[in-house]
C-alpha cells in the first residue's frame, strides 16, 4: 500500500505543471477567455506532441500505458491553471475510441471532444439521438461529442447538431444547450457507467487543483500583505482560515488519489470511493475558493485578482459528473432499501 | 501507488485477526469506576504481551512487537474490527513515557519502567499542563530545586488523566527560573506515592473524574528520576508529544469508520418524521457526508503512514489528520443525538453521568477531543506555522 506519488508520477506532474505554467500562465487564460470558445490551440498542440490525452490509454493503442492516477495528476494540474477547452471529453474519449479512425487525431491534439453525460437517457436509447441537453461546456471548441448514455458510449459529429453557446459563471467556459434531431450516433464498445466513473474522478481531480491552488494564493498573499504593521497570515483569524483550507486539500486529494487506484484495479468498493471523492473534492473546491477571496479583501472582490477565477471554476465543477447532493444521495440509496 | 497491501503484510493481517478473535476480552470495558477500568486495561495488556502483541511500535530490543509502520496500521484495523477497547489507563505509559524512555532514557530507567508498562503492571499519568501553563506550555512554574541528590519540587499540575489510580508521572518542573522559558525545564518521573502529594480528581462534565489536579509542597524525587539533562526537558517532552501527535490515535481514527457503520443502523431503525430517519433528507445527507469523511481520512492516513514508511520520520499532515479526527469525530457524535432525538438524553445518573456505552456517553466525552493533547486552535496554529510557514 502506498497513496504517494513515485518518483516517474512526481517527473509526469512536475512536466506538466512546468508546460502549463510557462505556456498557460493566467495573463494567457484571461487573454483567451474573452474569445468565442475558448481554448489555447499551441498548448492542445503541444499536450498532443507530449502525450497527455493519452496518459491512460494503454500503448498498444498508442497511449502512455499509464492508469487513471496519472490521469488524475494530469486535471489537478489543470484545475491550479484553471485551464479552459475541453480537456474531460477529450481525454475520455481517447479512453473510449481506440481503434476508430478519429483516435490518432484526439491523441495528438489535433481533435477536441465535448462530453455529454445522459444518465437517464433524455437522448434516446437507440442509435439515432433526439432531444435537447442543457449546461455542456465547451461544444464550440470541440469537434465531436461523446456521449454518455445509460449504458450506451456514442459518437456525434458536432456539426450534425444545433448548438446554442452562451458565456457563464466561469468565464473561461461556455455552456451550450445542444439539440440532436434524429441524429446518427455510433455506438462504441464499453460501457458508459464505468467511463462515467472516471469522468468523475477526473472531475474531482480537477477540484483538487482549484483546492490546492486556492490554498497557496491565500497563503502566498498571507506572508506579503501587511496590516497593522504585520503580515496578515500572522493572525489567527487568517492563519487559522488556511490550516482548516490546507485540511480540507489534504482530504480531498487523499480521497481522489485512492478513488483513482481504486477505479484503476477494478476493487469491489470503486463505485463508492468514487461518490466520496467527487463529494469532498468539489467541497473542498467551493469553500477554498470562497475562502481566498476573504483572505484577499478588497483585492478578493475585484476582477484582477485571480481569486474569483477558481471560485467560479468550482461552481462549474460541483455540477460536472454529479452534485454533492447527488453523490450523497448516492450513498444513501443502499441504506434506504430494505 | 497501490491501496492494496503485500502477502506478507496480508499474512501478518491474518495472524493478527485469528490472535485477536481468540484471545480478546469477551466482556465490555467497565464506565465509571477507574479501578474497574484499570484493572480491565491492565488484564488486557497482560494477555496482549504473553501474546507477544504489546508495544506494536517498540523495539524488539524493549520487549516490543518491532512491527513496521504498515503493520502498525494493520494491527490497529483489525483491533478496531475486532471492536477492542483501547487500553486508556495504559495510554501514557505505552504511548509516551515508554517511547520517551526508549528516545531519552538511561539503561537504569529503561529497565526498572520498560517491562512493567509492556506486562500492564504499572499506570503512568502526565503532569504537564498547570493552571496557568495550558496551551502555553513552556510557561510551566512548578519549581523543582536541586538539595544533594535530591529534587525539590513544590507547585501544581492538573488535568492530570489517571492520576489517582497511577503509580507513576511523567513530570514537567522547572529547574531554571532565570533561563528563557524553554531552557529551564526538566523532565522527571515521579511516583504518585511520594510525601508532600495531594491528588484531587477533578469532575469532569462527562460526570467521571478520569481527570485529576496534583499538589506537590516540598516532594523529594531522586536526581536519577531525571529523563535526559537537567533543564533539556523541553526537548524530551517535545518528543513525547510528537508521539502524541502521530500513530498514537490510529486506532480511535480506524474506530470511527465502524461508529458510523453503527449510526447508519441506528437511523435505519428509529422511526423518524417520514418512516425511519434514514428516510430524512438531511439526516441521511448528514449521515452519508460523516460516511464520506471517515473514508477520505482513512485514505489520508494511508497516505500519511506510506509517506512515513518510505521516509522513515513522520509528517507535518500528522497534525492535519488530528485536527480533522477530533472535529469529525465531535459532528458524528452530534449526529447521533440528533437521530437518536429525546431517547438519547435519558437515564443519567445521579452524579450526571450517562448510561454505559451510549451515544450520549461518546458525545460528553468527545468534547475533549479538540482540547486535550493540544486544542484545536493549537493544532491550527501548528498547521499554519509549521506545515504553511505561514509568519508568527
Amino acid at each position: 500500500m502506498d497513496l504517494n506519488l513515485d518518483a516517474e508520477q512526481v517527473a509526469v506532474r512536475d512536466a506538466i505543471r512546468g508546460v502549463l505554467a510557462e505556456r498557460l500562465p493566467s495573463a494567457r487564460v484571461r487573454a483567451i477567455m474573452t474569445e468565442e470558445a475558448p481554448f489555447d490551440a499551441a498548448v492542445w498542440t503541444a499536450a498532443g506532441e507530449l502525450g497527455w490525452f493519452g496518459l491512460a490509454v494503454p500503448e498498444a493503442q498508442g497511449g502512455a500505458g499509464y492508469g487513471l492516477p496519472e490521469a488524475m495528476l494530469l486535471f489537478t494540474e489543470l484545475g491550479r491553471a484553471v485551464a479552459p477547452g475541453p480537456w474531460l471529453g477529450t481525454v475520455l474519449a481517447a479512453l473510449a475510441l481506440g481503434g476508430r479512425p478519429e483516435h490518432a487525431g484526439i491523441l495528438g491534439g489535433r481533435t477536441r471532444v465535448a462530453v455529454i453525460d445522459d444518465p437517464q437517457g433524455a437522448l434516446g436509447a437507440g442509435a439515432r439521438l433526439s432531444g435537447a441537453v442543457a449546461g455542456i461546456a465547451d461544444v464550440g471548441a470541440a469537434s465531436l461529442l461523446l456521449v454518455l448514455g445509460t449504458k450506451a458510449v456514442r459518437v456525434a459529429e458536432v456539426r450534425g447538431v444545433t448548438v446554442a453557446a452562451s458565456p457563464c459563471i466561469d468565464p473561461t467556459r461556455r455552456l451550450a444547450t445542444v439539440t440532436f434531431a434524429g441524429v446518427d450516433a455510433s455506438a462504441v464498445p464499453g460501457d458508459a457507467e464505468g467511463l462515467r466513473r472516471v469522468a468523475t474522478v477526473l472531475a474531482a481531480a480537477e477540484a483538487v487543483g482549484v483546492a490546492e491552488r486556492a490554498l497557496e494564493m491565500s497563503v502566498e498573499y498571507g506572508k506579503v500583505r501587511h496590516q497593522f504593521g504585520k503580515p496578515i497570515g500572522s493572525f489567527q483569524a487568517i492563519k487559522h482560515r488556511c490550516a482548516d483550507m490546507a485540511v480540507r486539500a489534504e482530504v480531498a486529494r487523499s480521497a481522489v488519489t485512492y478513488a483513482a487506484i481504486a477505479v484503476r484495479d477494478g476493487e469491489p468498493d470503486a463505485g463508492f470511493q468514487v461518490h466520496v471523492a467527487k463529494t469532498l473534492a468539489t467541497g473542498a473546491a467551493l469553500q477554498n475558493a470562497t475562502d481566498n477571496v476573504q483572505n484577499h479583501g478588497g483585492m478578493g472582490y475585484t476582477w484582477e485578482s485571480d481569486a474569483h477565477l477558481y471560485l467560479k471554476r468550482a461552481r462549474i465543477l460541483e455540477h460536472t459528473f454529479g452534485s454533492r447532493t447527488a453523490h450523497l444521495d448516492a450513498l444513501v440509496a443502499p441504506w434506504r432499501a430494505a | 501507488m497501490e491501496i492494496r497491501f503485500t502477502p506478507a503484510e496480508e499474512a501478518f493481517r491474518a495472524e493478527a485477526r485469528a490472535w485477536l478473535e481468540a484471545n480478546k476480552p469477551h466482556t465490555p470495558r467497565p464506565e465509571i469506576d477507574l479501578k474497574a477500568q484499570r484493572a480491565y486495561d491492565m488484564a488486557w495488556q497482560r494477555t496482549m504481551f504473553d501474546g507477544g502483541w504489546a508495544g506494536i511500535s517498540w523495539p524488539k530490543a524493549y520487549g516490543g512487537r518491532g512491527a513496521s509502520l504498515m503493520e502498525q496500521l494493520i494491527w490497529f484495523e483489525e483491533y478496531a474490527r475486532a471492536d477492542v477497547h483501547d487500553v486508556n489507563t495504559g495510554f501514557v505509559g505505552l504511548n509516551h513515557a515508554g517511547p520517551t524512555l526508549i528516545a531519552c532514557g538511561s539503561e537504569q530507567q529503561k529497565a526498572t519502567y520498560l517491562p512493567r508498562i509492556l506486562r500492564g503492571d504499572m499506570v503512568w499519568c502526565q503532569g504537564f499542563s498547570e493552571p496557568n501553563a495550558g496551551s502555553d506550555l513552556a510557561s510551566l512554574q512548578t519549581r523543582a530545586v536541586i538539595d544533594g541528590d535530591h529534587l525539590v519540587v513544590t507547585g501544581q499540575k492538573i488535568w492530570t488523566s489517571f492520576g489517582n489510580i497511577a503509580e507513576v508521572q511523567e513530570l514537567l518542573v522547572r529547574t531554571d527560573p532565570n533561563a528563557p522559558k524553554h531552557k529551564g525545564i526538566s523532565w522527571v518521573i515521579c511516583p504518585m506515592t511520594l510525601p508532600g502529594m495531594e491528588i484531587r480528581p477533578i469532575k469532569t462534565l462527562a460526570g467521571n473524574s478520569d481527570f485529576c489536579e496534583v499538589f506537590y509542597d516540598g516532594v523529594r524525587i531522586p536526581l536519577s528520576n531525571v529523563v535526559g539533562e537537567i533543564n533539556d526537558g523541553w526537548r524530551v517532552a517535545m518528543a513525547t508529544l510528537s508521539f502524541e501527535r502521530g500513530t498514537a490515535f490510529l486506532s480511535e481514527q480506524v474506530r470511527i469508520t465502524r461508529r458510523v457503520e453503527e449510526l447508519v443502523e441506528l437511523a435505519r431503525k428509529t422511526p423518524g418524521p417520514k418512516g425511519r430517519m434514514i428516510d430524512d433528507d438531511e439526516i441521511a445527507r448528514r449521515l452519508a457526508q460523516a460516511r464520506a469523511e471517515v473514508a477520505a481520512m482513512r485514505a489520508m492516513s494511508y497516505r500519511s503512514i506510506s509517506l512515513a514508511a518510505r521516509t522513515g520520520v513522520p509528517g507535518a499532515e500528522a497534525s492535519l489528520i488530528r485536527l480533522f479526527f477530533s472535529e469529525l469525530t465531535q459532528r458524528i457524535d452530534a449526529l447521533a443525538l440528533d437521530i437518536q432525538g429525546p431517547d438519547a438524553l435519558g437515564g443519567f445518573d445521579r452524579d450526571g453521568a450517562p448510561p454505559p456505552h451510549t451515544w450520549a456517553g461518546h458525545y460528553l466525552t468527545g468534547l475533549s477531543q479538540t482540547i486535550g493533547g493540544g486544542t484545536k486552535e493549537i493544532q491550527r496554529n501548528i498547521i499554519g506555522d509549521r506545515y504553511l510557514g505561514l509568519p508568527r
